[in-house]
């Protein structure tokens, strides 16, 4: 079994009581609640390579001209711009000597991890935990471009790791454009961000992941949000064998806005499971869920979203929406909406619809002289560019809608 | 231009078209009226290619074709426009973008050159024209959140555009106040030549007399019953379809 070769590894006192949780755990099954439609025990009979530290070079998939450019290569991360001021990228251990008001926090924060070994095996294993710093009322003006690649001649499971703390009053764009190079070897890719946004800061987050078929990509993103503050999430999941998105929001102060927006097109053999959590601890917040999934071939999409408003938590506004056109008959997708409210003064919607194409608009489109295939591709891509749309960098937006229309339009034929 | 024979269908087990004769030749209008239920939109769906009704007899000759042979979209290459009672809302699919897309997939049926972006723009300035339409409502997703005086406009727009020789309007009149009717039917009017045919399928007597037919219909239990000129209809607006039904009976 792949996992006998982690119990001999050597390692510091904490990662390897975090290695003893995972050991303890092992890979998700499905007859773990949080995983039940998204086994990871066939990673067990890949022998995997641990220790990722190699890095070829990569092209990366996405050009933002504007954009400051950061990496993570197999794991290991490097700057690539001169950083302008009020921003600093450093190793969690030199930010942590130098914060440790923040840090005196940061230990409490307490993010859900029941059923989430992965997040065990990450802190364990991960050889860089780097921190993007951006200092008190720093408005950066140019998005930060990370590109987060996986190129590997053997099968490899690959941890990383990375901390956004914004403090009071910053502002930042963050485009996290995932993908894997090499589509003949498994691929484990195990990445985890924790995200501090503090009063009154702002975050825009676009996250594109465009892997093999052969890679499993389990994501953690867990935000931290104070008072004031705002967040807008986008997740676009475009390819990949298994995904696994953790998307965690935790607010904890008042009077925020996070804005949740996630886009999955899974094809053929692919996997896509957007598992999403805002827990709302404060008074006076608002969060908006919208999430669209078109799916294709033999595909299974998930969608999973909790919204807990706790006692505290008066005048929450919560909404959350998740539609789905199944673009064959052979597709699949499992939706669950889950919402716990022990607060009585709020506003909370949530709705999920799945279906096909509406034969009405079909035959209004061909009563045009639109062939049936074409008035299809014209349909989803009309419902899907709802979320592309909200994306304000043009070059991302562009190169998004390309991906994903191409994607439908191979599977149709067309 | 159209020859329709004996022309039956049906949805489901229910029987709506019992045997419909009707010949339609260049540079004619002819209006089919008739009581609610007697099959007046499904004779409209039916011609335009729609897929719940089945057609269990009967013939439709278009131009030398076999209507019911082709597809929708074929039936609309070939020249036939069938401008919606009910058009349907398409979030996220400008009105622009939707005729470009129809446009240039009509053209390649035809085997003719898709048209580019500037001479689409001429096109749509000239045919905007027709119905007084706006350039903000062709960006807007098509249909959605119009008005129904917007909708139909809309319907003759695309009708404008697609230059189809058989047109039928499907209760184009309904939901529309007298402003609204009197412009889509000054549309509807401009687009009349002795090259095209147009069908107008209405229950009341009120749109023709802006779209004035050359032929009426009157449709009952899924049969053409009754068909005279023009006059016919105002007799209908007078005495109600009860006079003609009873005679039938009788």
């Amino acid at each position: 079994m792949a996992t006998d070769t982690l119990v001999t590894i050597s390692l510091g006192k904490e990662k390897q009581a975090a290695m003893d949780r995972f050991l303890a755990k092992g890979f998700p099954t499905n007859k773990w609640e949080e995983w039940k439609y998204a086994s990871l025990k066939s990673l067990n009979d890949v022998d995997w390579n641990w220790n990722t530290s190699e890095a070829p070079a990569a092209t990366p998939l996405l050009a933002i001209e504007t954009a400051l450019h950061v990496q993570t290569l197999n794991g290991k991360f490097s700057v690539h711009s001169a950083l302008p001021q009020g921003i600093e990228i450093l190793e969690f251990d030199a930010f942590a000597q130098q914060n440790p008001n923040f840090i005196a926090g940061w230990i409490h924060r307490n993010p859900i991890l029941e059923q989430n070994s992965l997040y065990d095996l990450n802190e364990a294993l991960t050889s860089s935990h780097q921190v993007i710093w951006v200092k008190a009322g720093t408005i950066l003006d140019r998005p930060i471009l990370h590109q987060y690649v996986a190129d590997v001649s053997i099968a490899s499971a690959i941890q990383s790791k990375v901390l956004i703390y914004l403090e009071k009053g910053a502002s930042l764009t963050w485009v996290d454009d995932l993908s894997t190079l090499s589509s003949s070897e498994s691929i484990l890719s195990n990445y985890v961000q924790e995200i501090w946004v503090e009063e009154a800061a702002q975050l825009t987050f676009v996250k594109t992941q465009d892997f093999a078929l052969k890679t499993t990509h389990i994501d953690h993103t867990f935000i931290f949000q104070q008072g004031n503050s705002q967040v807008d999430m986008f997740t676009f999941s475009i390819n990949g064998g298994f995904v696994r998105n953790n998307l965690h929001f935790y607010v904890d102060g008042e009077n925020v806005l996070s804005n949740l927006n996630g886009l999955y097109v899974p094809g053929n053999n692919e996997f896509i499971d957007s598992h999403t959590v805002v827990d709302h601890r404060k008074p006076n917040c608002e969060s908006n869920e919208l999430y669209k999934g078109v799916l294709l071939g033999n595909s299974t999409g998930v969608f999973n979203g909790k919204i807990f408003v706790r006692p505290d938590a008066q005048k929450t506004n919560a909404f959350q929406s998740c539609k789905n056109v199944l673009a064959s008959d052979k597709a699949t997708m499992n939706t669950k909406p889950q919402l716990e409210i022990w607060a009585d003064d709020v506003k909370c919607s949530h709705g999920t619809t799945t279906g096909q194409l509406s034969d009405e608009a079909l035959f209004y489109m061909r009563s045009r002289g639109i062939s049936e295939e074409a008035a299809k591709t014209l349909l989803m891509l009309a419902f899907v560019q709802q979320v592309i749309d909200k994306v304000e960098i043009p070059e991302l937006r562009d190169s998004i809608s390309n991906r994903v229309v191409a994607k439908i339009q191979q599977a149709l034929g067309v | 231009m159209l020859s329709i024979k004996n022309l039956h269908a049906r949805i489901g087990e229910k029987e709506i078209l019992r045997g419909i004769n009707l010949e339609v030749k260049a540079g004619e209008v002819h209006a089919i009226m008739g009581p609610n239920g007697s099959g007046k939109s499904t004779l409209a769906s039916v011609l335009a290619g729609r897929e719940h009704y089945e057609v269990t007899d009967g013939s439709v000759d278009f131009l030398g074709k076999d209507l019911l042979d082709l597809a929708p979209e074929a039936r609309a290459a070939e020249g036939v426009f069938l401008a919606f009672q009910y058009p349907v809302e398409i979030p996220g699919v400008s009105t622009t973008n939707f005729m470009k897309s129809a446009v240039n997939e009509i053209r390649k049926y035809r085997g003719e050159e898709a048209l580019d972006a500037v001479q689409f723009l001429k096109m749509f300035k000239e045919k905007m024209a027709y119905v007084n339409i706006d350039q903000s409502l062709l960006s807007r997703s098509l249909n959605e959140g119009f008005s129904g005086g917007e909708k139909k406009r809309n319907e003759i727009f695309q009708m404008a555009v697609l230059n189809p020789k058989l047109a039928i309007l499907d209760e184009t009149d309904s939901g529309l106040d007298i402003d609204a009717l009197r412009i889509v039917a000054e549309g509807v009017n401009k687009l009349k030549s002795p090259d095209n045919a147009t069908i107008v399928v209405t229950h009341y007597q009120r749109l023709l007399d802006y779209i004035v037919p050359d032929f009426v219909h009157v449709l009952y239990k899924g049969r053409i019953v009754k068909s005279g000129t023009k006059e016919l209809a105002l007799e209908l607006e007078e005495k109600g379809y009860d006079w003609i039904i009873s005679a039938l009976v009788d």
